[in-house]
């Protein structure tokens, strides 16, 4: 039987826990790009946002069943570093397996405008891509799940 | 107008994001209900400059703020600086925002906003978000207080550099900032 060693034990306890990649203005910029061909959700969302919370299962369920189709979603934590672990296990327990992110903006009016000028920057927010990389819709505030999956629907 | 036109305006006016009250606009008069539940209209310039903030009982981001704004406060009221503070939110009660203002220990009165109405003229969007009217009620300021809800990590306090700008008769440097908030929860509109 392998004993590891208690410092050997947390490091794999460490390991265990999802991370979440950090992500700037520019680095938004790029993600956009990057997901050129699908259609995108992007879920700005934090710990602390009750509707998030009760949001995000919701989500995770509409990527599953469209996934085929074409549809990825990806969630940016507005969380603090200290609350990324708690974010990291609310993702995992909502069922999300696509792209994560921590907001770690250099600037953070310039990164909320950076993903639309006239957000202020509430949660939560949706904002939906075409398969351009477009901007398609924004939703920001408590959104039922069918109206969302109508506007994905209709990129698919 | 095409499909992303559409879905923008449509969300955009539902969100009442009309702004009145914009950057460099002189407000006018606007109504607020009292704690005692007497509603009036609000002269938008009765001093040297009026801070309006909406915040919400139930928001954590929010509620992060409570010492931060009974500072403000007591560090600005007294040299003149009238302090609106608003609770905009349709889904929560009065004696929840009563019973909040208590254990937060608010040294002011939180107000009511009726159907949202003073949000939707100052196009407010989140809790806490900020106005600042100078003494002619010209919007100097909107946005947020300070740029980290942990305030080990506040590098800029936004809301304090305009108000001592307007109070020194100076340009706001930095006019209009973001910040990650809770939505204000709005009446739902049946036009």
């Amino acid at each position: 039987m392998k004993i590891l060693s208690l410092p050997a034990l947390f490091a794999t306890a460490l390991l265990a826990q999802p991370q979440l990649s950090r992500i700037d203005e520019s680095g938004y910029q790029k993600l956009i790009q990057s997901q050129s061909g699908r259609v995108m959700l992007v879920d700005f969302w934090a710990t602390w946002c009750a509707p998030c919370r009760q949001e995000l299962p919701l989500l995770a369920g509409l990527e599953s069943r469209l996934r085929s189709k074409g549809l990825r979603l990806v969630t940016v934590s507005a969380d603090e570093p200290e609350q990324e672990r708690a974010a990291a296990d609310f993702l995992t327990k909502s069922g999300i397996s696509g792209p994560a992110y921590l907001r770690r903006a250099k600037d953070d009016d310039k990164f909320i405008r950076t993903v639309e000028p006239k957000w202020s920057g509430a949660l939560p927010a949706l904002f939906l891509y075409d398969r351009r990389g477009r901007l398609v819709q924004s939703f920001v505030g408590g959104t039922e799940i069918a109206v969302i999956e109508g506007a994905v629907r209709k990129l698919l | 107008m095409g499909r992303a036109g559409l879905g923008l305006a449509v969300l955009w006016s539902a969100a009442g994001f009309g702004q009145e009250f914009h950057l460099g606009a002189r407000a006018a008069e606007f109504k607020l209900t009292d704690p005692r539940g007497v509603t009036a209209a609000v002269d938008p310039a009765p001093g040297n400059a009026t801070v309006v903030l909406f915040i919400s009982a139930v928001c954590p981001m929010s509620n992060d703020y409570v010492i931060r704004i009974n500072d403000l406060y007591r560090d600005y009221s007294s040299r003149g600086v009238r302090f609106l503070v608003v609770n905009s939110n349709q889904n929560e009660e009065q004696a929840q925002v009563d019973d909040h203002a208590r254990r937060a220990g608010f040294l002011f009165p939180v107000y009511r906003d009726p159907n949202n109405a003073a949000a939707d003229r100052f196009g407010a969007q989140s809790t806490p978000e900020a106005f600042l009217l100078d003494g002619g009620g010209i919007v100097r300021y909107h946005g947020r207080i300070d740029d980290a809800r942990n305030p080990a990590r506040v590098k800029q306090r936004s809301l304090r550099l305009a108000i001592d700008a307007v109070l020194e008769g100076r340009e706001v440097a930095a006019p209009e900032t973001k910040a990650f908030g809770c939505v204000i929860k709005r009446a739902r509109k049946t036009t």
